[in-house]
């Protein structure tokens, strides 16, 4: 499990993982049942706090995408991929929330925002045909 | 209740006429990794010469694991590991000499520890002290002050001499052998970025007192700024404590301590706002250097204006 913390962001430590983790989770890179890495040995790996990464293993045991069980450590949940793209929708609005927010500020209409995101996808699909030639 | 390992209550220090320490206060959890912040002058140093019993207060009490460091400043150092800011050691000793000369006034002292250290943070054992590098000097005084293997590990600035991979591998050592310990870390630091991910507590040092003392996650979600029409500022709630504030076109860009509190307000009150996320170099610079339009200027701007 590969994650990459950010220093100095705007975006608090414990959220970049959570936000990763959930990622990894999503995309089926961490798959329903695998072991995570126990605390101690994530904190050391990332040099982040202990209580940093116990928490945020809380939260996404909360959020239903880990399990702890007694002795053996974090999991992935069985039924994760459900969960964990609910908590990722969620967190997409929010992303995309802040871009509307900032395009209003700018001025723009809401045909106009529109237009730029089918844009950008449009973009991303010339992209995804160029890389698999 | 267990007791705290380093309590500070209202202390007050002077040196002659400069009023360093002005009714100072703070507390430290025991197993917790503290991080001591404040410019240069604030006062970091003076307060962690005092809790060593290097220097005495003019006022207040201070308690280090329970003792007085005034009084019983060698069953202390016992128990504590120390590294000052510009520690001078004996020069015609060599590194490895000097680990072997320190380690019969330590009962607890750990040989092999000391040269596994040695060897991470890479001090040349055969080389005489008078000519390492400022960063070698810094690491060599790591070592000293954390193979006895304290309970309670004091370190003024530590990161200053190391390069950023060295201090991404004491950052490390000090979560594997000090937080998983369950030991208490108290150091002060201007590398914020750096503190972020390790600290479990900041407290921020302005003008001789703490200004702030919070959980870093906590001082994250309770500090943002938010921007807002100029005449809505009131709407923020009597609960919000303005920390800087600053005209941005139509608009006011304010930094508030209670932001949930002051977003709900905003919310109840239907005020169009945008609420930023801030970093904590942002944060510790609203509590240092914030103005607050409208507000008496602070001492410091009196000061620093000609």
């Amino acid at each position: 499990m590969l994650l990459r913390i950010e220093k100095g962001s705007a975006v608090p430590i414990s959220r970049q993982i959570i936000g990763q983790i959930a990622m990894l989770c999503a995309s089926g890179k961490l798959e329903p049942g695998e072991r995570l890495p126990s605390v101690r040995e994530l904190a050391r790996e990332l040099a982040v706090n202990q209580n940093t990464i116990l928490r945020v293993y809380e939260r996404l045991v909360s959020d239903g995408l880990l399990e702890m069980r007694h002795g053996q450590g974090t999991f992935v949940a069985k039924d994760a991929p459900s969960s964990s793209l609910a908590v990722h929708r969620e967190r997409l609005v929010e992303e995309l929330r802040q871009l509307a927010r900032q395009g209003i500020s700018l001025g723009l209409s809401a045909d106009q925002i529109h237009e730029l995101l089918a844009k950008a996808l449009e973009q991303l699909h010339t992209e995804d045909v160029r890389c698999s030639m | 209740m267990t007791q705290p390992a380093i309590d500070i209550q209202a202390v007050h220090k002077s040196f002659r006429h400069n009023e360093v320490l002005r009714g100072m206060s703070l507390h430290v959890e025991r197993g917790h990794t503290f991080a001591f912040l404040g410019r240069n002058g604030a006062g970091k140093t003076t307060t962690i010469q005092m809790l060593l019993g290097l220097l005495n207060r003019d006022e207040g009490s201070i308690r280090v694991l329970g003792l007085d460091p005034e009084k019983e400043p060698l069953a202390l150092r016992a128990q504590v590991g120390y590294l000052a800011e510009d520690q001078t050691m004996y020069g015609w000793m060599k590194c490895g000499d000097i680990l072997r000369f320190l380690a019969p006034f330590y009962p607890t002292w750990d040989h092999e520890l000391a040269l596994k250290y040695a060897k991470d943070f890479e001090v040349p054992l055969g080389q005489k002290i008078k000519h390492l590098s400022k960063g070698q000097n810094v690491r060599l005084g790591l070592v000293m002050a954390l193979a006895h293997r304290p309970e309670l590990v004091i370190l003024d600035d530590p990161a200053l001499g190391l390069d950023p991979i060295m201090r991404k591998q004491f950052n490390r050592d000090l979560i594997t052998h000090l937080q998983g310990e369950g030991r208490t870390f108290f150091y002060s630091s201007h590398l914020l970025y750096e503190v972020e991910p390790v600290a479990d507590v900041v407290a921020i040092l302005k003008e001789g007192q703490i200004v702030r003392q919070a959980a870093t996650e906590e001082l994250r979600r309770d500090v943002k700024q938010i921007f807002l029409p100029r005449e809505a500022v009131t709407a923020l709630g009597k609960d919000a404590s303005l920390l800087d504030t600053r005209p941005d076109g139509d608009e006011v860009a304010v930094t508030v301590e209670g932001a949930e509190e002051a977003i709900e307000s905003l919310r109840r009150k239907g005020v169009e706002h945008r609420v930023v996320d801030l970093n904590l170099d942002e944060i510790f610079e609203a509590y240092v250097t914030g103005k607050v339009e409208g507000q008496e200027t602070s001492a410091e701007e009196v000061v620093l204006t000609p």
